[in-house]
């Protein structure tokens, strides 16, 4: 049975029209994820209705064979599903230690957190170096890597990352996947939203193509990689056709 | 320079009043990006819970704090409850809420100016009309306790902000909401629980004006005015921001007081608003960069 | 100029409609009064109707600023006392009456606008609505200590010199005249490109500034405007009162009213402040004649607010257009 079932789920902001227009997904609990799709497409939408931002409309999410609709964000972070959003999400006038203690902020137990912090630090040395300094003062890998570091102080089962390249030069985009190979290795199912497709894809086990709401199209990533019509559309690499302009 | 010196102390202790008054404001500000124009219209109505507390039970307007803090603690619930519950969290409609808010004083200020009439009330107390003397400077006592009490209820906002879990919620909250709902926070609740406070603690500076100034429906305005423009000179959402504005206006406008006639001190408070939009629309300490 | 074989096409059925109607409706207001010359005893209606003129102009000016520009102004009031106590100085020190001298009023209301919004525009939203309340509180303070118009105290202006059938006439007149054109002036800006500037900082200012709309001198200039027909409203008001004192003028509740009657008919449209406007004059007027204008007044303005904020922010205008439902005689966008 998968860890996460998405099913036929239809979803949107507010008032707004339909993103989500019948999105379904299995997600396994031994394999990595990565979501491309063109803007627009609902790759965000999509993991916001996983983690309870975006209320569903129709159709469900199930975790662990348990339903997740109409569950509230941190009940559904308290069951193993973390969420890390596409605008650096940090608490910028907070430090590095201090923001790490929030991602504890569900736990009760401040003695299990502040063990908790400790281990990430060792993972991430670069968090343990600065763990005094404001939030704000990193730079942009830095800070992805704070939200990694936050993201794990839960022992999550999965975590979910919203574009983690996103402005980030293609060596420190690299760093940033090379952690998050380390948690694939320690057994977190691992759902990345990713509009650099290639590093995404790179890094994951399966591709999903998203568009106009739906899935169109998924299978191993080097499958995804290497489809013509995808490398088409999704990948840039544009194979033009001749005839009168228009 | 005596007679500046008292004025200054005149001026900071008063300042320490519309810092509790403001406090409430920006905290809100602070959490759910809505200015509460009601804020002082809700001051008022403590300020009339007080009075007659004062009038029918004897109650010193001080003590009266222990009724009128919980009293609009739970009526900022049921009003968060009512009107903004599901706004809070969509930009766009925060523009209307503030009209929200606008209509809120008026209905607030309209029932009240039904029910009692806009005549002007305070409270007596036996400290309202007495002075402490130190050296050659005095104070009233009853702008002494004010003060006291203002700056009890500041250290212990402080205080729980800083060291309880909730306060801590709340910080995250105020620094950025998606990141704190990402970590679990339910920043509804605490929008609502924040409300709540600020509600708490109009309640308190409604106890307390009663005696420092006379009351009445309308005066709200003059109050929300005033409290605006230390908020916004201090920095919208930054609570020492409110205290830093309170205390430098008050002083000037003490000091316009003395120089020019009591009339002119709020003026002092609407020119200030005027200048920091000239000079730094933003604020000494804000932190919001919208405005 | 259309080639020798282009069809030509009759104007379409809603919008012969519409001209129709306004038309219409400008003929039957200015003939009104002809029943009064006729029959007499109209006065409460021409009243009435002057009073919902007047309003008209006012919301339709609001509009600029408060609708098209979405810089709410709470204490809009202030340049109705500009224009009213502009008006008074000119009559009472000056001889000038205020018949002739209205537009001067209108102009210098406007130029108070531009200077004080070249202060209170640089901030935006909530900083902005504060400014405005502080704005009318300080001009309160201001007039109540000015002993040059009288102070608390006031002006009083001599009654002009027609027999009482008469003598709302011209006030009749001048007031549907504001009417009309601040109407027009609504209409003609939303048609423009600064209309359009204008809205689209409403929708985003930051991006609007980005795609190279003079975002500073639109709104500054929307503000002057909006005050340039309230002005003159000011003017003639105080003549038809006969008395100004800032009591009168700089309460927060009448510049609430403004807010109210434009958002009741819809802003940001053109139709909207009209139709606002006449509603809440009458539902106004019938409210403080069972109840007086009390307190009350004051809780059934806040609580219409409330009410029309929280169900149909868009307005009686705005809410019909976004289903549809919109007659098209309405639609004057």
């Amino acid at each position: 049975m998968p860890l996460l079932q998405i099913d036929d789920v239809v979803a949107g902001y507010g008032i707004g029209p339909d993103i989500l227009t019948g999105l379904s997904l299995a997600v396994e609990a031994d394999r990595s994820y990565c979501i491309i799709g063109p803007n627009g497409a609902g790759k965000s939408t999509l993991l916001k209705t996983i983690c309870g931002l975006v209320r569903a409309r129709r159709g469900g999410v199930v975790f662990d064979g348990k339903p997740l609709n109409g569950l509230r964000t941190d009940e559904i972070l308290r069951r193993g599903i973390c969420y890390v959003p596409q605008d650096r999400s940090l608490f910028p006038d907070m430090t590095v230690r201090e923001n790490l203690r929030m991602g504890g902020y569900i736990l009760r137990d401040r003695h299990a957190v502040e063990k908790r912090i400790d281990e990430v630090m060792e993972m991430f040395p670069i968090l343990k170096e600065r763990r005094a300094q404001l939030a704000k003062t990193l730079s942009g890998g830095q800070q992805q890597m704070l939200l990694l570091g936050r993201a794990l102080v839960l022992k999550p089962r999965i975590i979910m990352l919203d574009e983690p390249s996103l402005g980030l030069a293609p060596m420190v985009s690299h760093q940033i996947f090379e952690s998050m190979n380390a948690l694939k290795k320690a057994g977190i199912t691992i759902i990345v939203v990713e509009q650099n497709a290639r590093i995404g894809l790179n890094f994951a086990d399966w591709g999903c193509v998203l568009d106009l709401g739906k899935m169109v199209f998924e299978g191993p990533s080097q499958t995804v990689l290497d489809d013509p019509r995808i490398e088409e559309l999704y990948l840039g690499r544009r194979r033009r056709r001749t005839g009168t302009g228009g | 320079m005596t007679h500046n010196i008292q004025i200054l102390i005149l001026g900071l202790t008063l300042g320490g009043v519309y810092a509790l008054m403001a406090s409430g404001l920006t905290l809100i500000f602070g959490v759910m990006g809505i200015v509460n124009l009601a804020h002082a219209a809700f001051m008022i109505i403590a300020a009339f819970i007080a009075y007659f507390a004062f009038q029918i039970l004897d109650l010193d307007p001080i003590l009266s704090i222990v009724i009128t803090m919980p009293v609009m603690f739970l009526v900022g619930i049921v009003v968060y409850r009512l009107l903004f519950a599901r706004s809070v969290a969509d930009p766009h409609t925060r523009g209307v809420l503030v009209l929200v808010t606008f209509a809120l004083a008026l209905t607030v200020e309209g029932t009240l100016g039904f029910l009692f009439s806009n005549i002007y009330r305070s409270t007596n107390p036996s400290y309202a009309s007495k002075a402490i003397l130190f050296g050659p400077y005095y104070l009233p006592e009853g702008q002494f306790y004010a003060t006291l009490m203002s700056i009890a209820l500041l250290v212990g906002l402080w205080a729980f902000l800083q060291y309880t879990r909730t306060g801590y919620a709340i910080r995250a909250t105020m620094h950025n909401r998606t990141a704190a709902e990402v970590v679990g926070v339910n920043v509804d609740r605490i929008s609502m629980l924040v409300f709540g406070i600020g509600m708490a603690l109009a309640g308190a500076s409604g106890s307390m004006l009663t005696f420092l100034f006379s009351f009445y429906p309308s005066k709200h305005w003059e109050f929300v005015a005033i409290l605006l423009s230390l908020v916004v000179l201090g920095g919208m959402g930054s609570l020492l921001g409110a205290l830093i504005g309170a205390l430098l206006l008050s002083v000037i406008a003490a000091f316009v007081s003395a120089e020019f006639g009591p009339t002119w001190s709020p003026v002092t408070f609407y020119l200030a608003l005027f200048v920091i939009l000239l000079v730094r629309p933003q604020g000494l300490l804000g932190k919001r960069p919208e405005l | 100029m259309a080639t020798s074989d282009t069809t030509i096409r009759a104007p379409a059925p809603s919008t012969t409609g519409k001209r129709t109607l306004m038309a219409a409706l400008v003929v039957a207001a200015l003939a009104f009064p002809l029943l009064q010359l006729a029959f007499g005893g109209l006065n409460y209606w021409l009243h009435m109707l002057l009073f919902i003129f007047m309003n008209i102009a006012i919301a339709s000016n609001w509009n600029i600023i408060g609708g098209y520009a979405g810089y709410i102004s709470l204490g809009h009031n202030v340049f109705f006392a500009i224009g009213g106590y502009a008006g008074a100085i000119l009559f009472a020190y000056f001889g000038v009456s205020p018949f002739v001298a209205f537009p001067l009023c209108g102009l210098i209301a406007m130029a108070f606008g531009f200077l004080i919004g070249l202060i209170t525009l640089r901030a935006r939203g909530p900083t902005f609505i504060i400014s405005t309340i502080a704005l009318v509180l300080l001009t309160k303070i201001l007039l109540d200590n000015w002993d040059y118009v009288g102070g608390t105290n006031g002006i009083s202006l001599p009654l002009l010199e027609l027999p009482v059938d008469l003598v709302k006439l011209p006030f009749y007149y001048l007031m549907l005249l504001l009417a009309v054109g601040a109407v027009y002036l609504s209409f003609r800006i939303r048609r423009s490109k600064f209309g359009l500037g204008l809205r689209a900082i409403s929708q985003d200012e930051t991006k609007a500034e980005v795609a190279g709309v003079p975002t500073r001198l639109y709104k500054t200039l929307a503000f002057a405007l909006s005050g340039l027909f309230i002005g003159m409203a000011g003017a003639l008001w105080g003549y038809y009162l006969t008395y100004l004192s800032p009591a009168i003028f700089l309460t927060i509740l009448v510049g609430a009213k403004f807010v109210l009657m434009t958002i009741l008919g819809g802003r940001g449209t053109v139709s909207g402040p009209v139709i606002g406007a006449t509603i809440f004059i009458v539902a106004n007027e019938f409210f403080v004649t069972q109840f007086g204008a009390t307190a009350l007044n004051i809780v059934a303005t806040g609580l219409l607010l409330v009410l029309v904020l929280v169900f149909f922010p868009e307005g009686i205008v705005g809410t019909l257009k976004k289903s549809g439902r919109l007659p098209k005689m309405l639609d004057w966008d």
